[in-house]
């Protein structure tokens, strides 16, 4: 019965081809409005380490002008970043499972001598100097190789882990560990080279935008002390301080470091809480920290809440389309209405030879589901050319215009339901019908 | 005139009619809030940046080798782009401006710890700065070539002699922009120096800061290992002039890289970006909500003129014009938009009311709605024209036809 | 077989309450070709709804086929309809988009027999109406008489006990009426139940008996008299 109810239900939509056209149009414009917006919107306000969520923290803490808040939009809030200072305090402490400092710096990088290939060619590249733990902790994947030592860290080694573009740009993607590339001039040895790692957003460093790039190399923390590199990230001073020189710098209120720590116990998390508030409470009587004592640990979806990453034009967008569906769905009804009530003297007949309403409520919402799905399809495939149109209005990684599947999946039971529910009233009239005033007169 | 009957016909079809009126309701509100966004980004756009920017480009190169002298590198870059014909200025600059990124630190009025202090985009450039970012020196001098500092790389908090700064931070130092020039500017150690000169305008860092135009120049050349030009040329000649620099500069010295000749426009477009996307896609979407509520009126409206041909051809046949059957149909539709459009006025406030309240937007203009209004008006009457049209075009003899 | 007793209908309006029916009393016996006769506007066509399972009534009772239908739901009075009563009407009612053997089709999909018992109704129906040549035809391509033919087809398929026809040939030519009319008393012959509404007294001439409505009433109920088959044309002068 099913297969006669599509033959018939494809005759009708035959019948009015342009009204079959509008509503299908309808639809699926309308979803691929929603699915652009909502891929967008998804993807923004992901989080990239959702699967450790529980156990990887931010560290803030309030060293900040006792005049006035780090943030006059929210005083509530402690800075973003730390000091050098206090970030070399939380990677002293052993309550962590992993403990990652971190900032990053602009340097040239060029390829080992004899390495002559036209795509490597000497670039400014922007390098985060980590701890190891940073690879572990975010979990982020390798394609050969892996971190360097905690020995190596100890010394600040000449030791490089390479983003996988720049592995394929200098070593045509081979296996690059034991190699050399040049920082500065300076020699390093590859240990490792990543698999692709583009975070969307960029939840362990989100102050140079939440799309920002991701970096050209890792190298160990104390590297960048060696030599004395600036960041190449945000510094905040507030403090009348006389910075002459770069130990000055390291000394001074400046906060510049991003701190993350690993804690899989709860009471893990409120041990090392309570050591941060121990470490500040300290610090107060060397005249430091004269805010009210305020630490704070974050998981990472509250980071990237707290970092307002998901722009309100994001939301605003998402709205708009959600509306836009609606006006389309709203379109559709009463585009169906006025199909069924021209149908009334048909299924008046259907009735009048011994069709059950169940039968004529089956026969119109199989009608209703054939424009819903087929406005899907057409919907999902256009939101996928809006997605790649997309990329021409972002400065960043294509990530954020990357189909989601699962966004594409429920775009397909969205347009379904929407076609359902559009159809349902219409469908639910015509049962509804009596069909005796029909038969007399065509 | 035929009101009446047009409300009772309308009545007995409820539900098309509310869906119609529906829909104008959520297109009206919708565009009205979305065009009302998308001038505000314009605007923000299309602010006066105060500098030349058409005609400016910028340059970086990075020393990286041992033998790499900064300050000796600076003077010979200097040198060999301002004897290039075509260039008009050329000055080291620390930051770009409109990029999103630079530097920024506070001023007082004077060395009182108390005193509040007031927050600027610095510059540091040296004696032909303001001209190559042609900035309109409005009272003043600018800095002479004996008084620039050369910085080492090492930080420093030692405060220049003299500064320039534009109108607006003198303003939000002094009250006034007026007498600036000869007072002194403090920083937070107490250090100060001289207003030397005032510009006229000009934007800072970043586009979506509230202090903006609060930019001070310092006469400071940078140190190692970047060193920042930035070049004003000749109209006409910028891209050809950016190839030949980047070659010259190239081949001039190999302890250092230039790592790229960029136009300001490649920042500004860069830092506007949001601005532009979210412009974009709300034209984009009501664009195509606008069509698609047009479309709903054409089907909803052709359907109800299919349903009704007989009675069509009855009013024909019984004296009524062409013009009255068009008319019939317009009046119809217009009825129906201008209750759409009154729910839709509320809408439209109560969605500008939930941006504002939430997303710290203005609220919505009056002249916005009411221009949406009229509008949805002319909307709704194109969209009906052509099955009103062809509603007239019934013949009176379908009166009499059965079947 | 059919029996009303006292059956009334209302149509109610905001502005107007019109009683179509009143104390409409009827027995039709099985076999039997009963003309239902009336001016427009004296309830002939809502009786034959009401008969039809299309419309409930408001009043009275009704059975059918020994079957109350006073109480029956909607999912029941459908498949009385598909099961036992075919329909003829004045505009032929053909589905325009389905070609003739679909048209005829449609009834017995919603009986639920097989693709193969379908086709056998199908194909035996168009040989009866002499249409079977024309099974791939779409309606359009068809005269009125044809049309017709095809509805027959179509009420007869599911081998009905009543065959229900309203103004079966006010849209046809005098002589496709003729064999329209032809078709339905060979039909009643075949011991189908035919209950016609016309307001024509010369097709009504042709019927067993005539019941005349006015004002929703039977004013002129004649008494049915079994008797044998005899030719069309010699019955009018019987009745006569």
């Amino acid at each position: 019965m099913l297969a006669y109810h599509i033959r018939l239900g494809l005759k009708s939509l035959r019948r009015n081809p342009v009204l079959t056209a509008l509503m299908i149009g309808a639809i699926a414009i309308g979803i691929a409005v929603c699915l652009t917006a909502l891929n967008v919107f998804t993807l923004v306000s992901s989080n990239p380490l959702a699967h450790r969520n529980d156990v990887v923290y931010a560290v803030q803490m309030d060293n900040w002008d006792p005049k006035e808040p780090w943030w006059d939009d929210h005083p509530e809030l402690a800075p973003f970043e730390l000091t050098y200072r206090d970030a070399k305090a939380v990677l002293a402490s052993d309550i962590p499972d992993r403990t990652v400092i971190m900032r990053k710096t602009a340097m040239i990088m060029a390829p080992p001598d004899g390495v002559t290939a036209e795509t490597a060619k000497p670039f400014v590249s922007v390098v985060r100097m980590t701890p190891p733990d940073f690879f572990p902790m975010f979990d982020v994947p390798f394609k050969y190789g892996g971190p360097w030592d905690d020995k190596a860290e100890a010394a600040a080694d000449a030791v490089i882990v390479l983003s996988k573009e720049n592995n394929e740009k200098f070593f045509g993607g081979e296996d690059s560990v034991g190699r050399m590339v040049k920082l500065d001039d300076r020699e390093y040895r590859v240990v490792g080279v990543l698999d692709d790692y583009y975070p969307v957003p960029k939840f362990f460093d989100v102050n140079n935008g939440a799309l920002d790039d991701p970096e050209d190399g890792y190298v160990p923390f104390e590297r960048g002390q060696m030599f004395e590199l600036q960041s190449a990230g945000n510094t905040n001073c507030w403090k009348p301080e006389s910075l002459n020189s770069f130990r000055d710098f390291l000394n001074s209120e400046c906060v510049w470091i991003q701190a993350w720590v690993e804690l899989r116990t709860p009471a893990k998390v409120a041990e090392f809480k309570a050591f941060l508030d121990g470490y500040v409470t300290e610090q107060k009587k060397f005249g430091r920290f004269e805010r009210p004592l305020k630490t704070k640990l974050s998981k990472v979806s509250e980071w990237l809440e707290m970092n307002e990453v998901v722009e309100d034009d994001n939301r605003v967008l998402l709205g708009i389309a959600c509306m836009f569906l609606a006006v389309c769905l709203l379109n559709t009804v009463g585009l169906l209405l006025a199909k069924f009530s021209g149908a009334a003297a048909v299924v008046s007949l259907h009735r009048a030879l011994g069709a059950s309403r169940a039968m004529i409520f089956r026969q119109h919402i199989v009608e209703v589901a054939l424009i819903g799905v087929t406005g899907g399809v057409i919907g999902i495939g256009l939101g996928w050319l809006l997605l790649l149109a997309l990329r021409q209005l972002y400065n960043s990684y294509e990530a954020v215009t990357h189909l989601d599947w699962s966004v594409g999946l429920i775009a397909l039971a969205l347009s379904l339901v929407a076609g359902v529910l559009a159809g349902l009233y219409p469908t639910w009239r015509i049962c509804r019908l009596q069909p005796a005033p029909y038969l007399k007169t065509q | 005139m035929e009101l009446r009957p047009i409300l009772s016909a309308m009545l007995r079809n409820k539900t098309g009619a509310i869906l119609v009126a529906l829909q104008i309701a959520i297109t009206l509100a919708v565009v009205t809030n979305a065009v009302f966004i998308i001038n505000q980004r314009l605007e923000k756009i299309g602010r006066p940046s105060g500098m030349d920017t058409d005609n400016i480009l910028f340059i970086q190169s990075y020393g990286f080798a041992a033998a790499y002298n900064h300050n000796v590198t600076v003077q010979e870059d200097l040198e060999l782009i301002r004897k290039t014909p075509g260039v008009i200025a050329a000055s080291t600059i620390n930051g770009i401006p409109l990029s999103g990124g630079g530097s920024s630190t506070s001023y007082k009025v004077d060395a009182q710890e108390s005193t509040a202090d007031v927050s600027g985009n610095y510059y540091e450039i040296d004696e032909q700065g303001l001209d190559a970012l042609g900035v309109k020196l409005v009272a003043g001098r600018g800095f002479s070539h004996e008084i620039l500092r050369y910085d080492t790389g090492q930080p420093t908090s030692e405060m220049v002699p003299e500064v320039v700064m534009t109108r607006d931070m003198a303003k939000a130092l002094f009250g006034t922009d007026e007498g600036a020039v000869g007072k002194r500017v403090y920083d937070n150690l107490g250090q100060s120096a001289t207003i030397v000169g005032i510009v006229d305008r000009m934007l800072g860092a970043w586009v979506d800061w509230d202090k903006l135009t609060q930019v001070v120049f310092h006469p400071v050349v940078s140190g190692p290992p970047l060193a920042r030009y930035i070049v004003r040329v000749e109209p006409g000649q910028r891209d050809a002039l950016m190839k030949e620099l980047e070659t010259k500069l190239g081949e001039s010295n190999r302890t250092r890289v230039i790592s790229w000749v960029r136009t300001h426009d490649y920042y500004i477009e860069r830092s506007y970006k949001a601005d532009t996307r979210m412009a974009v896609l709300l034209g984009v979407t009501i664009f195509m909500l606008i069509s698609m509520t047009a479309l709903g009126i054409v089907g909803l409206a052709s359907f109800s003129v299919n349903a009704r041909v007989k009675q069509i051809g009855t009013r024909r046949a019984v004296g009524a014009r062409r013009l009255d059957i068009l008319r019939y149909f317009m009046l119809e539709n217009w009825v129906l938009t201008t209750a759409g459009v009154l729910v839709g006025c509320g809408l439209a406030y109560y969605f500008s009311y939930w941006l504002s309240s939430a997303y710290e937007v203005p609220k919505l203009g009056i002249g916005y709605v009411i221009g949406g209004v009229f509008c949805m008006w002319v909307l709704g009457q194109l969209a009906v024209l052509v099955p009103a049209r062809r509603a007239a075009s019934v013949p009176p003899a379908v009166a009499t036809r059965t079947v | 077989m059919l029996e009303m007793h006292h059956v009334g209908k209302v149509y109610r309006t905001e502005l107007v309450e019109t009683h179509a029916l009143r104390d409409f009393n009827l027995k039709v016996e099985e076999g039997e070709f009963v003309a239902v006769t009336g001016p427009s506007g004296s309830g002939k066509t809502t009786f034959l709804n009401i008969a039809g399972l299309l419309e409930s009534f408001d009043s009275g009772t009704y059975s059918l086929d020994g079957q109350s239908v006073n109480e029956l739901g909607d999912d029941e009075r459908s498949r009385i309809r598909n099961q036992k009563i075919g329909f003829i009407f004045q505009s032929f009612n053909l589905i325009p988009d389905l070609d003739v053997f679909d048209n005829v089709d449609v009834p017995l999909r919603y009986r639920g027999f097989n693709s193969g018992e379908r086709k056998r109704r199908i194909t035996q129906a168009l040989e009866l109406v002499g249409l079977a040549s024309r099974m791939k035809h779409i309606p359009a391509q068809l005269s009125g008489g044809q049309q017709q033919r095809v509805a027959i087809a179509r009420a007869l398929a599911g081998e009905p006990r009543f065959l229900l026809a309203d103004e079966p040939t006010g849209n046809l030519d005098s002589l496709m009426a003729r064999q329209v009319l032809d078709l339905i008393e060979e039909i009643n012959r075949g011991g189908t139940t035919v209950i016609m509404v016309t307001h024509d007294p010369e097709l009504a001439r042709r019927a067993h008996r005539n019941v005349h409505v006015m004002d929703g009433k039977v004013t002129d109920l004649q008494p049915f008299e079994p008797r044998p088959l005899i030719v069309a044309g010699e019955e009018r002068s019987v009745r006569a």
